[in-house]
């Protein structure tokens, strides 16, 4: 029997029929449905062991301590560390996404240096370090030649820095402005030591003139678990909080109650409230207690003070009643945005603490000792506080001061973040030699001679010293979490190999070194800082304070009203001073701050009505340095005559998710000077409105 | 002419039939042994000595965290509790010291019931099921199983399909709802 063509049709149809008999067919059809769900476009989970390891970030206003879970070594998600009390559990909305940020399109990949046309060259680490020490072994020994900013408040690496500088015989060693250097200034001129602190978890009464504790003010993670701690859902509440500013802010919506106060007008505030508390028979065992009650009794009686910032005197008189009568009270002041306010308003804040003995008490205002320094040579941290970036910039920008021939920004971006921001930036563009020392592409190693990339807060050793505001003096530290992704090089490793090559002894070898030296200094354990415990110290400073009456006298000035105040504020998912929108928080943005690539302020209806503006519409806003363009939302929460606008946007540097997207409040803000102290600030700035 | 129809219509049902034994042969015999590649472990690890000899069960080494989140597979880091030195004088234990510890190379064990990425499985939710009851019962095995992968899918031969898991959903009477397993 051959095959002919009938019987190879049979025998086909056989093998058809009998494969659906088969898993040949169905198998097939289901694995390459699977199939199609792996192509190799398709992103992959990576497998592995699951770990935790403890570690700090720095992306927030304020030090986070986080664990960050990760698989087979690779870092994945970041979550707060509940056990330790710098953050006590909580989280930012930009360290939440600190693992991700390791693969950001805006990490600088390794040291580079400025070529023609303003584009960079990749360089090696060695060519690096000898091109920043031939620089620096040009103006050592020379004051006023070079200049260092920090960014980062608490670290041990700025005391390197300073030291450093220090070494070079350079006293221009700053840190980016911050509440700490109102608190700094206003202590000094309290006659006090240390650093200010407030007890808040002990407290049952805060209040909060400006500062903005859940965005901005002082450790803010720390802030609002200490907030939900003591208002648990469903539980007793233990504080009351009360909030005085120029708009219904995050603070605000979740005090009991809000009192709308201008910005900038947070001293006249606090010593309208003092008129009614001295009235009412309060004192203070202080040696200008006199000269500060007739200067209270004078000039802020409540029909001035209702004239100069609009509260009524009998909210004046209900507030202070309330204060008096709670069994802890304590009161905080400080900017509605973290910087720029002047140290009167401290100072006068510390004035109502001190009438409601609430100085160095459980629940009140503390004066906390400072941890010792790691390197001898070091600016304590009270001194480097206290000194004005702002007001240097300024006078390099009006030539009053003589640039320096380099300068050396650490995890700083004052390029951008600085107020007044397009002044201060020429300021700095007339330095010969601009080092960043940045994990990022920010704006100010976008305009820098030379990049050295300071590693991932997840790949580095760092440490974080007592953040502004808390009640106890403190210490946190960590150690790398995973391998440097990139060729970054650790500042402060930078920093010892170069000043060793300058004959400068800064008495350690590596960061790890100093931090450990920093621990042990401090009495706390290295290993157990490591693994993400916080050492807390007791320690505070003695002395008494006083009202520091002669300054209030000279710095507080009344208003002259029928001005546009700009009420800047700053809300952790967009950024900080030191970070753009992460790209994982693009989608946190809110519709009324960006749309698109234009940026919304907020102003109440009357205001709009005034300024002849309306949902939407567009307006041109000016300060004494530039101009912003912005659309007007209107919210009912502003305070009349107030315009409310977020920070954090019209990045210039950075990528796709920050560039470009509204524009940069920082660069209508108005540098003034206080007076009495001295000090550079810009709370109070006005706006013309087109 | 007759005779000739007749033959023809035989041999035409016969074909038929050889087709449909071959076919049978191929899917049922054939099929299943070309769609898997056959691989072996890169150590020939006896979980036997571990478990009888050291008196280790399965959750020494397959962890669970504080957090409920499983850890899967023991990490270098764990081996080296027990293996910084060698213990014995098993070539097996030779070439992991040698080629993976020292060189600080983790394993690339083969994991038998890897799901696909889409899959949300939580071994904590399953805690109250024995291990043997998805897992091949490799704790009293001195050899490793050989470990199949599927050459269209790219899964092992054991990965859980789909229906099993609504299967046992449904006997315990737990929601087959979609976000269940698909977040």
């Amino acid at each position: 029997m051959g095959i002919d063509r009938r019987t190879f049709i049979q025998l086909v149809t056989g093998g058809v029929v009998g494969s659906l008999f088969t898993p040949v067919i169905w198998k097939s059809l289901d694995d390459a449905a699977i199939w199609s769900q792996n192509w190799s476009w398709i992103p992959r989970l990576k497998y592995g062991q699951i770990t935790e390891q403890a570690t700090i970030s720095k992306f927030g206003p304020s030090p986070c301590s986080l664990m960050v879970k990760s698989v087979a070594g690779s870092p994945y998600v970041a979550k707060g560390n509940a056990d330790n009390e710098m953050s006590k559990g909580g989280v930012d909305a930009i360290s939440a996404g600190g693992a991700q940020l390791l693969y950001s399109p805006s990490r600088v990949k390794g040291p580079m240096k400025k070529v023609a046309d303003g584009k960079y060259e990749s360089i090696s680490w060695d060519d690096a370090e000898k091109m920043l020490s031939k620089k620096l072994s040009a103006v050592k020994g020379q004051a006023g030649k070079l200049a260092i900013v920090s960014g980062d408040a608490t670290g041990t690496s700025t005391e390197v820095l300073s030291a450093f500088a220090a070494g070079m015989g350079s006293n221009d060693c700053y840190l980016m402005p911050g509440d700490e250097q109102a608190a700094a200034v206003a202590l000094e001129n309290m006659g006090g030591s240390g650093q200010i602190g407030y007890d808040l978890e002990n407290s049952d009464f805060v209040l909060l003139i400006g500062a903005d504790a859940m965005n901005s003010w002082g450790s803010v993670v720390r802030n609002q678990r200490v907030y939900a701690d003591n208002r648990p859902t469903g539980g007793d509440i233990e504080s009351v909080y009360v909030y005085a500013g120029p708009f219904l802010n995050s603070t605000a919506a979740i005090s009991d109650k809000w009192i709308p106060v201008a910005p900038g007008t947070g001293a006249i505030f606090s010593l309208g409230l003092a008129y009614h508390m001295l009235n009412a028979g309060a004192s203070a065992s202080v040696a200008d207690f006199a000269d500060f009650k007739t200067l209270v009794m004078s000039r802020f009686t409540p029909d001035k003070v209702e004239k100069a910032i609009g509260v009524a005197p009998g909210v004046m008189a209900g507030l202070a009643k309330q204060l008096m009568s709670a069994s802890a009270p304590l009161v905080i002041s400080g900017s509605e945005f973290g910087q720029g306010a002047g140290a009167v308003d401290i100072i006068a804040a510390s004035a109502l603490n001190m009438l409601l003995g609430r100085v160095g008490e459980k629940g009140g205002m503390k004066l906390l000792a400072e941890l010792p320094l790691a390197v001898d040579s070091a600016v304590s941290r009270a001194e480097l506080s206290s000194r004005d970036f702002a007001g240097y910039l300024a006078a390099v920008a009006t030539d009053k001061v003589k640039a320096p021939e380099v300068m050396m920004a650490y995890e700083a971006n004052p390029v951008y973040a600085m107020p007044q921001a397009t002044t201060m930036a020429a300021a700095i563009a007339k330095v010969p030699f601009l080092v960043s020392f940045s994990t990022w592409m920010d704006e100010t190693a976008s305009t820098a001679d030379l990049i050295m990339p300071n590693p991932h807060s997840f790949e580095r050793f760092d440490d974080a010293q007592t953040p502004y505001g808390v009640g106890t003096a403190m210490l946190s530290a960590c150690a790398p979490v995973i391998e440097p992704l990139y060729n970054g090089k650790s500042t402060v490793d930078v920093i010892l190999g170069v000043a060793s090559g300058l004959g400068i002894d800064l008495g350690y070898e590596s960061v790890e070194a100093v931090l450990q030296a920093k621990a042990e200094k401090a009495g706390a354990d290295w290993d157990s800082l490591v693994e993400g415990a916080a050492y807390v110290s007791d320690s505070t400073e003695s002395g008494s304070l006083k009202f520091a009456a002669s300054v209030l006298s000279k710095a507080v000035i009344m208003p002259k009203g029928g001005e546009i105040a700009l009420a800047p504020y700053a809300k952790l998912n967009v950024g900080s001073s030191t970070m753009a929108i992460p790209p994982l928080n693009c989608v946190t943005v809110s519709k009324f701050e960006l749309q698109g690539k234009d940026l919304f302020v907020q102003i109440n209806g009357k205001t709009a009505k005034k300024l002849n503006a309306s949902e939407g519409s567009k307006v041109k806003l000016a300060g004494a340095g530039g101009e912003c363009v912005a659309r007007v939302h209107i919210n009912e929460g502003v305070m009349n005559d107030v315009i409310a606008a977020p920070l954090g946007f019209g990045h210039t540097a950075w990528d796709e998710f920050s560039r470009g997207k509204g524009d940069n409040i920082s660069k209508i803000l108005t540098v003034g000077t206080e007076p009495g102290t001295g000090m550079a600030v810009w709370t109070s700035s006005f706006v013309s409105v087109a | 002419m007759e005779e000739k129809r007749a033959s023809k219509q035989c041999g035409g049902v016969f074909p038929f039939f050889i087709g449909v034994l071959a076919s049978l042969v191929i899917g049922w015999w054939v099929f299943p042994q070309v769609i898997y590649s056959q691989k072996t472990q890169p150590i020939d690890f006896s979980h036997k000595v571990h478990v009888e000899g050291e008196g280790m069960d399965c959750e020494s080494c397959h962890t669970f965290m504080e957090d409920g989140s499983f850890a899967g597979l023991p990490s270098n880091e764990q081996c080296a509790e027990c293996h910084e030195d060698l213990l014995g004088e098993s070539k097996a234990e030779e070439t992991y010291v040698n080629e993976y510890l020292n060189k600080d190379v983790e394993v690339p064990w083969l994991v038998y019931q890897y799901q696909p990425d889409n899959v949300y499985f939580s071994h904590m939710a399953h805690k109250g099921f024995e291990c043997t009851d998805c897992h091949p019962d490799v704790g009293n095995s001195d050899t490793l199983p050989t470990y199949y992968e599927n050459r269209i899918s790219g899964y092992s031969k054991q990965t859980m399909k789909m229906w099993q898991c609504e299967r046992c959903h449904a006997e315990v009477g737990t929601s087959n709802a979609c976000y269940v397993c698909h977040k």
